[in-house]
């Protein structure tokens, strides 16, 4: 068993990374490959001060107006993403296995406080799912998929609280949380998690079409 | 009645019985997180672990003599090991002095094994070669 666990702590980790990292950069190549072959008219526009000035704006909360008109499911989807990179880089279990593996180490999250903002990432999880099954125009735009996406970035989480707390099948869980960690970083590059690197070009595109074509805000 | 009506409250008890059927689960699950592992297990030998002025775990559980026999570990340098200008010194061992005299809290230019790396390095270096014995961070730091 030890061999296994060390498997999925050790290669696994660096495979999953490399997936995740390498994953990204195949597809902003792809990404710009399929811009260059069928849509090149774009460059005549798109300028770096439009697509900064829009990637600005909609990364300054409640700036655009349609954040505005959806103050509850924004506010719960900002604190949503910071959360998702915060509690698990400042957990104090991952600096410790980073600490032993590379003599590295940086400020950690008290316990107490990583084990409620983990909650609230679960919670906004549940309110995300709830939401595509209640809103009818979000519905209208949901498959399966989208549910199965919730489900795999809430399952190391959830599998984290209750390997923290010792609850039961201790083992079991923090094997299930490695494992799902790491299916959640493998997928990003291909699923729509990917939306980490292809939400600014989209945001480039909008804004310099809004700005430097109609000369209009896209916020 | 008419059919779309129908439709509506087929919709209407599925809804229902989606709503019962998350209802069950959660309860499932607040019954089991109840229910499981909430005594302290009794009799648990645990490391001293007073040198650590706000220790975030509970002193890991280990039994020296029970572990050794299991482990059938006779020399006490396997694990109580003396080195120095950063070698390790065969055949001599340092089961007289804390582990905290050579290893401090924090890592040092002298020595950049820090105490509580140390301990987990020590452990579980030996159990993932050995493929025996606890590796996980609950597994040893079992909660009190």
């Amino acid at each position: 068993m030890n061999a296994f666990i060390d498997f999925i702590m050790g290669p696994m980790v660096w495979v999953a990374f490399l997936i995740f990292i390498l994953g990204l950069i195949f597809k902003m190549v792809l990404i710009i490959k399929d811009i260059n072959a069928r849509e090149s008219y774009v460059y005549s526009y798109l300028t770096w001060k439009h697509s900064l000035r829009s990637i600005f704006a909609w990364m300054t909360p409640f700036l655009p107006q349609s954040t505005k008109q959806s103050p509850v499911f924004y506010s719960i989807s900002y604190i949503f993403h910071l959360l998702l990179f915060i509690v698990p880089i400042f957990l104090m279990s991952h600096i410790v296995l980073i600490n032993e593996a590379f003599q590295v180490s940086w400020v950690a999250l008290d316990d107490g406080l990583a084990d409620i903002l983990t909650v609230i990432v679960i919670l906004a999880l549940v309110f995300f799912a709830i939401r595509r099954h209640m809103v009818p125009e979000v519905k209208y735009l949901t498959s399966y998929k989208d549910y199965l996406l919730l489900i795999i970035v809430a399952l190391p989480f959830i599998t984290g609280f209750l390997a923290y707390h010792q609850f039961f099948f201790y083992k079991a869980m923090v094997i299930a949380h490695v494992i799902s960690g790491e299916i959640m970083l493998i997928l990003i590059p291909f699923s729509r998690f990917s939306h980490m690197i292809v939400a600014p070009l989209t945001r480039a595109y909008m804004g310099s079409e809004f700005g430097n074509v109609r000369h209009a805000k896209d916020w | 009645m008419k059919p779309w009506k129908r439709k509506s409250i087929n919709r209407e008890t599925k809804m229902k019985q989606k709503v019962i059927f998350i209802g069950f689960i959660l309860f499932l699950f607040t019954a089991v997180i109840a229910f499981s592992n909430t005594d302290e297990p009794e009799g648990l030998e645990r490391l001293d672990n007073s040198v650590f002025e706000n220790p975030h775990r509970p002193g890991a559980v280990f039994a020296h003599d029970d572990h050794n026999e299991i482990a059938q570990i006779e020399d006490c340098a396997v694990c109580h090991h003396v080195y120095e200008d950063k070698k390790l010194v065969e055949d001599e061992s340092s089961e007289d002095s804390p582990c905290s005299e050579c290893h401090s809290l924090k890592p040092t230019e002298e020595n950049s094994i820090s105490l509580s790396v140390a301990y987990h390095k020590q452990c579980k270096d030996c159990h993932f070669e050995e493929n025996k014995g606890p590796v996980l961070c609950g597994e040893c730091h079992i909660k009190e």
